[in-house]
């Protein structure tokens, strides 16, 4: 099965192999000097080359997470393994390998590159995720049916294709074939696509192309119809109102309703019902367009004071760095003076106006980030408070169709009642219809059973009405708290505390960078 | 008469001679006497009876029929303009009398309207009015009106005006208005009146027209929207008090310069106001006019003929307006015209304002309510009948390529504006190629050179414009695309053209590889400006020290020593921000390279870096060794990452590399500088012209190649002919028939049955005659034989020999022939094919012959 299988002992990766590799192919002469005293750190690794090695089982990599490019070629692996973590990885040589499945590269979603020459693959398989794949090298496998071909139409950023040394490249039209079925190829086999071919193939396999192309385009729309339904429900979510446009909530009414469904079954029952459903329905409607308009209204409420937060922050900003520039250009100045004079008086006096007028920035600096705090706590202050009033009056307006709703409950009770006890009077008098349920008889026994049945399913439905609002309203406040909670941390404590250290970080450097030469002349 | 008047002339010449001869004997006493009988005796002077003929016509000849004689028609229309113009004088005595119908050239009158002749050129470019005009302008020469208060007594045709490349005012609107109508404006002549400038064509009062510069648009800086959350700015701690009081003082000062300004452009409008004219508003001045309406015409305007520019309808310089015409109708104007042409209304089809001649009016006219209305319509119907104009007497307007090109008559012009002078040359005339100069002058007596602009066409080195300033002693030259160094522009001080010195070079970048838009130069900088890089560079910027002075022989390179060079770059969005360098200062004096890089959004400071070269960097032998303490840093952001060892000495090492190459580009650069500036000189003593591949007039290749073709066609059309024998031609003749004639069904029949029986007749023959020689050939043969078998015993070897030889030479002939009868055999059937076939293609029998 192997070349050297036999004979030689198969090798581990391990630390030893790892540092002999990096420090082989890392730099060299002095600058691998300096990185031998600072020392290895297998997480910035960014390539790495493990080939002849007589690798069997691929291990003790997960640490190179920032490896863009792996070299496993010429070992005897038998298996794709061990490559989870290596999410950067754009190149991954496998080829010259024993290797007979495709696995275990789901993650690897960056690959552009990836040989698998000379293995002993027959299937393509689990590339799904790898979108962006540009080279693919499957020359010298067993690969011997057209399906790979079909597979590889997904991978749209594929331009180059090794395919050479497989049985099915023994095929007459093999060369047409796939030219036609993947026409984003511009080398195929390390050669310029034939256009003269392509076009051939392109004719002769119109028909099933045509097909091919069909499936796809239906399965395409398919997911994308799928896509915007999911979008529009999130959206529905964002706005508290999923299920609102339909009959879901009065549906749920009845979900767990099993005296309710009985009770429907009364003759003339389902005229009560019916009325009933459409103004349910009509007030769900209804509050699904307020909650969408209402939803418009908050997340523009917000854009615009993101917006003029972001403004204030960067007019301050450019101000503050303003103020640096033109300290920088008297630096400049000084400097040069100081390095020109060899006066010890001269050079205390300029020394000295260049603290202060350090100082005098370290003011400026402090004092803009002052007023920038004070403009913000402003508008974040009346942002909070514009926001408490539009979810107070959400809330308000959600509640009063809510309890529209529990009206529209009680109605359909109090008539449900009446019809109930008209009923329960004819069962009694046995003027009942032959197809009277059976199991709505076992209901009107007597007075008490049917009023129990029908106080059970009120209140049922009230509950449910009442913990779908209760989820709206906790909801609604939910977001609303923890974005101003937000703000409040990162846009005024957070944010101030970054720009003070800045600034401090800034002045303690300017006046460094002073005293140095200072030393220097001592 | 004249013949007499001339007599009368000569003979008071002769008297006067006698009396110079006398003159000398005379004494002073008769001379006296004779000056006082001269005081006594005025010889009254008659005025003639009939004047003079304005137009003498020398060679008739030469002129075609319509310019020689009025039709029926045109005398008829004549007629009719004679009878408006009486009424109108009669009418309106207090007006002038209306220019209708002058004489032309060959001294015959003829109607305004028919002198227009509506023409499109097939220049492209005079499909504009403003080429057309300009074209006008340019092409004629200005003749001032004899009598500068009278209307001219001749018009002259469009045609007389393009070959002789001069005429007044008149002569020029009847040519513009011709090649306008045929462009499709709506345009008009206008005889009218306006001031002295405008009649004599004086424009030193105007500022030059290629000197007003299009006013740069302002865009308008967009109100920042005021968001709802917006901040509120911080307090102003300022007085308001003190502030109003400020804004007061500075108000009143900036009052005073205005008003200070205003005060001295008034006095300098004073200073240069012409003289008063005597004759203002009688001088008579003709130009035309477009209305709005046609070809995207938004407003009516006038075009200044003698200038070829476009005139408000407002402009003060036109004084009045008697009346306007163009090919199809005349119309005299009714309105006031005391405050100029500004007030007038020019809805021609308004009878109120303006009074038509021709009722085939196609101007809609204002409903009047007519009282006797029935009577008018009968009238106007009467009219019309026999008064529609008659075409144009003129020829049609060409104008040559050549002469389209020269445009000026010998091909150059000079025009004097306010200040300036402007000369217009025709391409290919002047060695250098210039088509324009403009000298502009400080004062008005055009004494002190202010600055030149050329403008150059059809040059080998792209140069276009040229402009010298010689106040501030700065040139400036333009440059067409196609130069070797993608140069666009040069501006440099014309004292000092050699390198290294003040200069400012910009370049076509999208051409360069390298996507260099500037380079400007003094003696100790130079900054580079690019777009659109691929690195990002957009800016580099050297300083040099002075050159030193150096003893001894000069080397090869004797560049300028460099002390720093800073390099720009932009925002690469795929880096970090604080990887991302903003500017690399490689201080080569300072041996210390700077780097600043870009500030991200949040922070107020970017980061920088600073490195020391370290001490033997030079030194090939060795490596140098990294130290820490070469190294300086601020970083912006706490988090990040510092940098580690290995990084830093690459980074560094990649610094030194990069030093080196930067400073091999900055030779470059000098070495490029030196190299456009010798190629400049070198171009500039040559001036070599190009010839456009489509000027098949000037491009020799062209017209070699031309020939060529030509020669090689006429060739190929011999040689059809001499192969194409008619094969019908003598049977034609025979029949007493040609070519051009049809050929009636019998004849065809009886033609195609002649053709194929000559053809059969001549197969048979020829096969006849191979057969005959065939037979003699070996007739002869056996007989040659028999003689041998005869005399086979007493022959001597000779004999025997020419015998043998006789004999394969006979047997060669008769196989031959053998050979020829075959191919005869063969061949005939399928030429007798051939010759049907051919017949049933000829035009000349197929149209009846069904085969």
């Amino acid at each position: 099965m192997s070349r050297l299988y036999d004979t030689v002992e198969p090798s581990v990766i391990d630390d030893h192999i790892l540092k002999l590799c990096i420090e082989e192919q890392g730099p060299q002469e002095e600058a691998g000097n300096i990185a031998r005293r600072d020392g290895i750190q297998y997480e910035e690794v960014q390539t790495l080359r493990l080939d002849f090695k007589n690798i069997l089982r691929i291990e003790n990599l997960w640490q190179f997470e920032s490896l863009t490019k792996l070299q496993l070629d010429n070992n005897v692996i038998e298996k794709i393994e061990g490559l989870e973590n290596l999410k950067n990885l754009i190149w991954l040589d496998l080829s010259f390998n024993n290797i007979e499945k495709i696995e275990g590269l789901e993650n690897l979603t960056k690959l552009r590159d990836l040989s698998l020459y000379n293995n002993q693959i027959t299937i393509l398989e689990n590339m799904d995720t790898l979108e962006n794949l540009e080279v693919f090298s499957i020359g010298n496998n067993q690969i011997n049916d057209y399906d790979f071909v079909l597979y590889l139409r997904q991978f749209k950023e594929l331009k180059t294709l090794g395919i050479k040394g497989n049985p099915i490249c023994e095929k007459p039209e093999f060369a047409p074939f796939v030219l036609a079925h993947l026409t984003q190829i511009i080398y195929l086999d390390y050669r310029l696509v034939d256009q003269n071919l392509r076009a051939e193939g392109l004719k002769r396999f119109e028909i099933d192309i045509g097909q091919i192309v069909s499936n796809e385009e239906a399965e395409e729309k398919k997911r994308k119809e799928k896509q915007a339904l999911e979008k529009e429900n999130y959206l529905n979510k964002e706005a508290y109102v999923e299920g609102l446009n339909s009959d879901e909530l009065f549906l749920s009414l009845y979900e767990e309703d099993s005296e309710g469904e009985k009770l429907n079954m009364i003759p003339g029952a389902d005229e009560l019902l019916a009325e009933y459903r459409d103004k349910f329905v009509a007030v769900c409607k209804e509050m699904y367009d307020f909650g969408k308009s209402q939803k418009d209204l908050r997340l523009n409420e917000v854009a615009e004071f993101w917006k003029c937060l972001n403004d204030a922050k960067n007019s301050n900003t450019e101000e503050a760095s303003a103020a640096i520039n033109v300290f920088l250009e008297f630096k400049k100045n000084i400097t040069e003076e100081l390095n020109n004079s060899t006066d010890q008086v001269i050079q205390e006096a300029k020394l000295n106006e260049y603290n202060d007028e350090v100082n005098k920035l370290w003011d400026k600096l402090m004092s803009l980030e002052v007023q920038v705090v004070d403009q913000l706590e402003e508008i974040i202050r009346d942002f909070e408070r514009n926001l408490g009033d539009m979810v107070n009056n959400f809330v308000e307006q959600i509640q009063g169709m809510y309890s529209q709703l529990r009206d529209l409950e009680n109605i359909q009770f109090e008539r449900l009642q009446e019809l109930c006890l008209a009923t329960l009077e004819k069962v009694i008098k046995g003027e009942v219809p032959d197809e009277f349920p059976d199991d709505l008889r076992d209901l009107f026994i007597d007075k008490d059973t049917v009023v129990n049945a029908l106080q059970t399913s009120h209140d049922l439905h009230s509950l449910r009405i009442d913990s779908r609002e209760d989820d709206m309203i906790s909801k609604i406040k939910n977001w609303s708290s923890t974005m101003i909670e937000q703000i409040h941390d990162e846009e005024e404590y957070k944010r101030n505390r970054k720009r003070v250290i800045e600034i401090n970080r800034l002045i303690d450097y300017f006046r460094d960078e002073i005293d140095e030469p200072a030393d220097l002349q001592d | 008469m004249s013949n007499d008047l001339e007599q009368l002339d000569d003979e008071n010449e002769l008297e006067l001679d006698i009396d110079q001869t006398a003159e000398a004997i005379e004494t002073k006493e008769v001379q006296d006497l004779k000056n006082e009988l001269n005081k006594i005796i005025q010889p009254i002077v008659a005025p003639p009876m009939f004047p003079p003929h304005p137009v003498k016509c020398l060679n008739p000849q030469d002129y075609p029929e319509s310019y020689n004689s009025n039709s029926k028609k045109e005398e008829l229309v004549l007629q009719y303009v004679d009878n408006f113009k009486t009424q109108f004088q009669y009418i309106y005595p207090d007006r002038k009398t209306l220019f209708m119908a002058p004489y032309n050239e060959c001294g015959i009158e003829k109607f305004v309207c028919t002198t227009i002749r509506p023409t499109v050129l097939k220049f492209s470019r005079l499909y504009d009015w403003k080429e057309c005009a300009q074209f006008v302008s340019d092409y004629l020469q200005y003749q001032p009106l004899k009598e500068s208060t009278e209307l001219p007594q001749t018009l002259f045709s469009p045609t007389h005006t393009l070959k002789v490349q001069r005429g007044n005012c008149f002569d020029y609107s009847v040519l513009l208005a011709s090649l306008l109508i045929g462009a499709g404006y709506d345009a008009y002549i206008v005889s009218g009146y306006a001031t002295r400038e405008v009649c004599n064509m004086d424009q030193s009062r105007t500022i030059c027209p290629f000197l007003i510069k299009n006013e740069e648009k302002k865009i308008e800086t967009k109100k920042k929207e005021m968001g709802k959350y917006m901040v509120k700015p911080p307090k102003d701690m300022n007085s308001k008090y003190q502030n109003s009081m400020e804004m007061k003082v500075k108000k009143k000062l900036e009052d005073e310069a205005l008003k200070r300004k205003l005060e001295h452009e008034r006095n300098l409008a004073e200073l240069e106001r012409p003289p008063a004219d005597p004759l203002y508003g009688l001088r008579v001045h003709a130009w035309v006019m477009i209305l709005s309406g046609k070809r995207e015409v938004a407003e009516t305007f006038f075009i200044e003929t003698l200038t070829g520019c476009a005139v408000s309808t407002k402009d003060d310089e036109y004084l009045g307006i008697e009346s306007v015409w163009n090919h199809k109708n005349y119309w005299v104007n009714m309105q006031s015209c005391i405050d100029g042409t500004a007030g007038l209304v020019f809805d021609l089809g308004d009878c109120s304002r303006w009074e038509y001649m021709l009722p085939s009016n196609d101007k809609p006219t204002l409903l009047v309510p007519n009282t006797d209305g029935i009577e008018d319509e009968e009238e106007s119907k009467d009219v019309e009948k026999h008064l529609d104009l008659p075409p144009s007497w003129v020829n049609q307007i060409e104008i040559t390529q050549k002469d389209f090109e020269r445009r000026c008559p010998e091909g150059k012009k000079v025009v004097f504006y306010k200040k300036s002078k402007v000369e217009k040359f025709a391409p290919y005339l002047l060695k250098d190629n210039m088509i324009l100069r403009i000298t502009e002058y400080l004062d008005s007596e055009m004494k002190d050179l202010k600055q030149i602009t050329e403008e150059f066409i059809h040059r080998n080195d792209q140069i276009k414009k040229r402009v010298i300033n010689f106040q501030t002693g700065w040139v400036v030259e333009t440059f067409d695309r196609g130069r070797s160094k993608y140069l666009k522009e040069h501006r440099y001080q014309q004292s000092k053209a050699g390198p290294e010195n003040e200069r400012i070079m910009y370049f076509y970048h999208d051409a360069r590889v390298d996507g260099l838009r500037c380079r400007e130069e003094t003696p100790t900088e130079m900054c580079e400006h690019f777009e659109n890089r691929p690195d990002f560079l957009y800016f580099r910027k050297v300083i040099f020290d002075k050159k030193q002075k150096k003893f001894g022989p000069q080397d090869g390179d004797n560049y300028r020593p460099i002390l720093k060079i800073i390099e720009r770059y932009n925002r690469d969005s795929n880096k970090k921000a604080n990887d991302d360098i903003h500017e690399l200062v490689f201080n080569i004096e300072g041996e210390k390279f700077q780097i600043t890089y870009h500030r991200e959004n949040s922070k107020i400071a970017p980061s920088t870096r600073e490195f020391l070269k370290p001490p033997n960097w030079n030194d090939k032998s060795n490596t140098w060794t990294w130290n820490i303490d070469l190294h300086q840093t601020y970083q912006a952001g706490n988090e990040n990452k510092h940098k580690k060892n290995v990084e830093l000495y690459q980074f560094l090492s990649w610094l030194i590399n990069q030093e080196e190459s930067v400073k091999n580009l900055v030779r470059k650069s000098e070495e490029e500088v030196k190299s456009i500036l010798n190629d400049r000189t070198h171009e500039e003593t040559v001036t070599e012209r190009t010839v456009s591949i489509y000027d098949t007039d000037r491009n020799e290749k062209a017209k070699q190649y031309k020939m060529d073709i030509e020669r090689r066609i006429a060739d190929e059309k011999l040689r059809k002919q001499t192969l194409d024998v008619d094969y019908l031609a003598p049977f034609l003749a025979e029949k007493g028939l040609n070519d051009k004639q049809p050929i009636s069904h019998q004849a065809a029949s009886e033609l195609k049955e002649r053709c194929l029986a000559d053809l059969k007749q001549r197969l048979i023959e020829k096969a006849n005659l191979i057969q005959k020689r065939y037979e003699a050939e070996s007739n002869e043969m056996q007989k040659k034989q028999q003689w041998y078998q005869a005399n086979q015993v007493n022959m001597s070897r000779e004999d025997e020999q020419e015998y043998l030889e006789y004999c394969s030479e006979a047997l060669f002939k008769i196989h031959i022939l053998e050979l020829r009868l075959n191919r005869h055999k063969e061949k005939a059937p399928i030429k007798y094919q051939e010759m049907e076939q051919r017949l049933k293609a000829d035009p000349r029998l197929n149209q009846f012959i069904r085969f």
